[in-house]
């Protein structure tokens, strides 16, 4: 028991130690919540056989009494790559640009702990939004952004009853924890030369771990019979106000001393000074149907994300109101469709496959550097293996997004056309006690 | 077999017409005023020539010939320039000999026929001759740049004159711009006074003439011709930049005086009252600020009474009701810059990029130095309109212009702020400036009626 014990917490430590930093989903919502359900396309509502039920179905959990304590831990590396060639009248006809690089390692962990017959504890860190861009400092679009990282981790404990044998119901709460971290340049008309210059650079960070915001999940599954599956999932709109952050400005000199002090008398360099804004992420719900026998899993899967809840990004300077704004962003409600299946070779051994189909909330004139949507199909495949007590789940997607433009139409006045992709590859460990 | 010969060739050429091409740009022919002329903070120099919006549209219609009456550096007259911004604004005209013509031999009329100062009537009838202003006449400068040459030989053999609209339709382009008006009614908000037959020109005599100007072009021409309409006076900043209060040390805020009594909230006043309340103009103790054009002197006035505001406002409202209705008669389309501008005006920002282009004073990056005209942005975010409202009328392809370029490019060498004594933040000499651009004949007005051969 001992050993247990420590175990569990330093699965919790390694959890928090890495930092997520992410991107991808469509929007900026992730479901890549474990490797076995990434490498299944995410269709793990209804089969919610494994700890990662906490986030696609807590209900789930109610049914894995007989594996005892679980704990599932992992990491899924993202790559992003994304092209941006840009249209007149801005940046212009044969413009090009290409984000910088990166790799997002958003982790997850779930400990599953049945405490009777009918009862199961859960609790769960993900990631469930996430968004990281990243261009080159001479980038035509830096006056909109140059890098942004906002993430919302959660932290939900949850219940799971299982009523009869073949229904099971769960509950969880979500403690999230947002954060922000937006750098852009400051454009302005140069009276001297009458053309745009870059006067500033103002860097927007959300302090430390302080906003924070409630919200709840619940789901429910059947078993239907004839190895027949149902299940459903509802995740609560996240309504989080950001109070603990701060902007900073940086002059840039122009040449014109003058232009710079007027410009200085307006806009606070040298300081940093309270911010404010408001993001209320938007509610899911899924319906999926598996069926499973021996060998195989099957597994299809529908949701719908309530993307209108993004309809603006206000960011609020209470003390220099003049310098607030609010990034229009419009977003729609969206459906996704996401099949999986699993081949269990032997007690050890499993493969899987999935695809995955998320159409995109953003309207092309929201399309920004900030974020360049477009739909998106998934094409998954992993491996699961046990060796020492442990379940090794790997997984890799491609995630293939429609090249888009933003038609004449972008709120920013930048206009062009978005060609992204994305390798997830990850890795997800159970220890079961 | 001549004729299937022919029909073959007409096949073939348009078959290798591209599918988007509606409209020609072979010969193209800019008529107008100053804006056409890309005339920019008080003057005509090449640099800023190239980026009028004629220039602008030929070179993205792929127009193969686009002569203009290039101007060197300082430019014609010199071009304001900003010689400090802090603690005031001083923009003074840039030192020197004015600049000289570069392109006066070209043996054909120019593409870009606007002319700085010209209304209606002088689109119709007025002529220049460059021998004039090489002699170092200046009574009629601009005519002279542009036009150069008063008198050519008709179709029927017999002398005719050689205003801007013949010089135009002796192309015979293949599409024709017309922009014309500002000047019918423009100079009555830089005088400060509107006053009809005077500052502004009568309804009866702009609805008698604009269709004569259009008709010509129609019937004599085998172009597609695109109509631009007109501003009104309080979409610039040189009504709309000063307030009516002024922060007076130790004292606090000050409602500015007129001839009149207090100038209201609705009331305007023009950049060239900023010397006179330098001067003290306007305030206690102080003479009021002039508000008419002083028939003596000859001084503008530099406030602008509501009511007045709105005379000029509902005249242009009128002229703008006859260019729509004499467009619509020939079929022709028309950009309607007048709520273009007035939402800039009103703060709906030009966004490129995420940098807010605005119709402020120095800082907004559409206008220049003089308040009045455009500057190269400004004259992009014409451009740009046009090519919208052309594509979309006659189903063309034109590509939208390069703003990335316009936005940041070199810019023309902008000389180190120099001395910050003045304390003024628009120097009588720019208003001086302004005076010549919108000459104002006091005591001849225009006839009414005209000798129209020149153009039947």
């Amino acid at each position: 028991m001992r050993t247990a014990k420590h175990r569990v917490l330093l699965a919790l430590a390694v959890a928090a130690l890495a930092v997520p930093s992410l991107t991808q989903g469509a929007g900026f919502a992730l479901f890549e919540h474990g490797n076995r359900g990434m490498a299944m396309g995410g269709a793990m509502t209804a089969v919610a056989d494994d700890p990662s039920a906490l986030y696609w179905n807590p209900a789930g959990i109610a049914f894995q009494m007989d594996e005892g304590v679980q704990v599932q831990m992992g990491v899924t590396l993202i790559q992003p790559s994304q092209h941006f060639n840009g249209e007149s009248p801005y940046p212009g006809d044969g413009y090009k640009a290409e984000q910088i690089s990166q790799t997002f390692y958003p982790p997850h962990l779930y400990v599953v702990m049945p405490m009777n017959e009918h009862i199961a504890l859960g609790f769960s860190v993900t990631t469930p939004f996430g968004l990281g861009t990243y261009w080159d400092d001479d980038f035509a679009g830096r006056f909109i952004s140059k890098r942004v990282d906002l993430k919302l981790t959660e932290m939900s404990p949850n219940v799971a009853f299982k009523l009869t044998d073949g229904f099971a119901i769960g509950f969880g709460i979500d403690y999230a924890i947002g954060q922000i971290d937006l750098t852009n340049n400051i454009g302005f008309v140069d009276p001297y030369t009458q053309k745009v210059a870059d006067v500033g650079q103002l860097h927007l960070s959300t302090d430390g771990l302080g906003n924070t915001a409630w919200g709840y999940h619940a789901g429910v599954q059947v078993k239907l019979g004839k190895g027949f599956s149902f299940g459903a999932l509802y995740r609560s709109e996240i309504n989080l106000t950001y109070t603990d952050g701060y902007g900073s400005f940086r002059q840039f000199a122009t040449g014109h001393p003058d232009f710079d002090a007027a410009l200085a008398a307006q806009i606070p360099f040298g300081q940093k000074v309270d911010i404010r804004s408001k993001i209320t992420y938007p509610d899911f719900f899924t319906f999926g149907l598996a069926w499973q026998n021996e060998k195989w899993t099957l597994s299809g899967q529908w949701g719908r994300m309530d993307w209108s809840s993004f309809d603006e990004l206000p960011i609020e300077f209470p003390d220099y109101p003049h310098l607030s704004t609010t990034v229009k962003e419009g977003y729609k409600n969206v459906d996704q469709y996401r099949f999986g299946v699993e081949y269990k070779l032997n007690e050890k051994l499993a493969v899987q496959a999935g695809y995955l189909h998320d159409n995109t909330p953003q309207p092309r004139a929201s399309m920004s550097p900030l974020l360049g949507d477009g739909d998106r199909d998934g094409y998954c495949a992993g491996v699961s293996f046990e060796a020492f007590g442990i379940r090794t789940d790997v997984g890799y997607m491609y995630l293939d997004i429609d090249t888009r433009d933003t038609g004449g139409m972008s709120f920013d006045g930048y206009e062009g056309e978005y060609h992204s992709k994305a390798q997830l590859f990850g890795a997800t460990m159970t220890l079961k006690f | 077999m001549k004729k299937l010969v022919l029909v073959l060739t007409l096949v073939a050429l348009l078959g290798a017409l591209p599918v988007s091409a509606q409209v020609d740009f072979t010969r193209y022919v800019a008529l107008g005023d100053s804006l056409t002329a890309g005339f920019v903070s008080g003057g005509l120099v090449q640099y800023y020539q190239e980026r009028s919006y004629p220039a602008y549209l030929a070179q993205q219609a792929g127009a193969p010939v686009f002569e203009m009456p290039l101007v060197s550096e300082p430019g014609f007259p010199p071009l304001l320039e900003l010689k400090a911004l802090v603690p005031s604004p001083v923009i003074q005209a840039k030192p020197g000999a004015p600049g000289m013509p570069l392109n006066a031999t070209l043996p054909v009329p120019y593409n870009n026929l606007g002319v700085p100062g010209a209304d209606l009537y002088d689109l119709l009838f007025t002529t220049g001759d460059i021998q004039n202003l090489l002699a170092g006449n200046t009574d009629n400068a601009m005519h002279d740049l542009i036009l150069r040459i008063p008198m050519v030989l008709g179709p029927d053999g017999n002398p005719m004159e050689f205003p801007a609209i013949a010089q135009a339709i002796a192309q015979q382009p293949t599409f024709v711009t017309l922009w014309i008006g500002n000047n019918d009614e423009l100079g009555a908000a830089v005088a400060g006074t509107p006053i009809d037959g005077i500052t502004m020109t009568p309804v009866d005599v702009f609805q008698q003439l604009y269709p004569q100007a259009v008709g010509a072009l129609a019937t004599m021409t085998n172009a597609k011709i695109a109509i631009v309409n007109l501003p009104n006076p309080t979409a610039i900043p040189f009504v709309t930049t000063i307030g009516n209060y002024v922060d007076v040390p130790g004292i606090g805020t000050v409602q500015l005086e007129g001839e009149y009594g207090p100038i209201g909230d609705d009331d305007y006043i023009t950049l060239g009252a900023s010397a006179l309340i330098a001067q003290g103009y306007g305030l206690p103790g102080f003479p009021p600020l002039p508000e008419d054009i002083n028939p003596a002197t000859g001084e503008y006035g530099v406030v602008l009474r509501a009511a007045e505001v709105q005379a000029i406002k509902d005249r242009v409202a009128a002229f703008n009701q006859i260019i729509q209705q004499t467009a619509d008669a020939f079929g022709i389309p028309v950009l309607d810059i007048n709520s273009i501008f007035d939402d800039i005006a009103a703060g709906d920002h030009w966004v490129l990029g995420g940098v807010e282009i605005s119709a402020d004073f120095l800082l907004g990056g559409i206008f220049g130095y003089d308040g009045v005209h455009p500057q190269s942005i400004g004259y992009g975010l014409v451009t740009t309109e046009l090519i919208n409202m052309i594509n979309k009328a006659y189903g063309a392809d034109i590509p939208q212009l390069n703003m990335g370029q316009v936005l940041f490019e070199g810019g023309e060498p902008t000389m180190p702020a120099g001395a910050k004594a003045a304390d003024v933040v628009f120097s009588q000499a720019a208003f001086d400036r302004l005076k010549q651009t919108f000459p104002i004949n006091l005591h001849e007005p225009r006839p009414i009626s005209h000798d129209t051969q020149a153009i039947d």
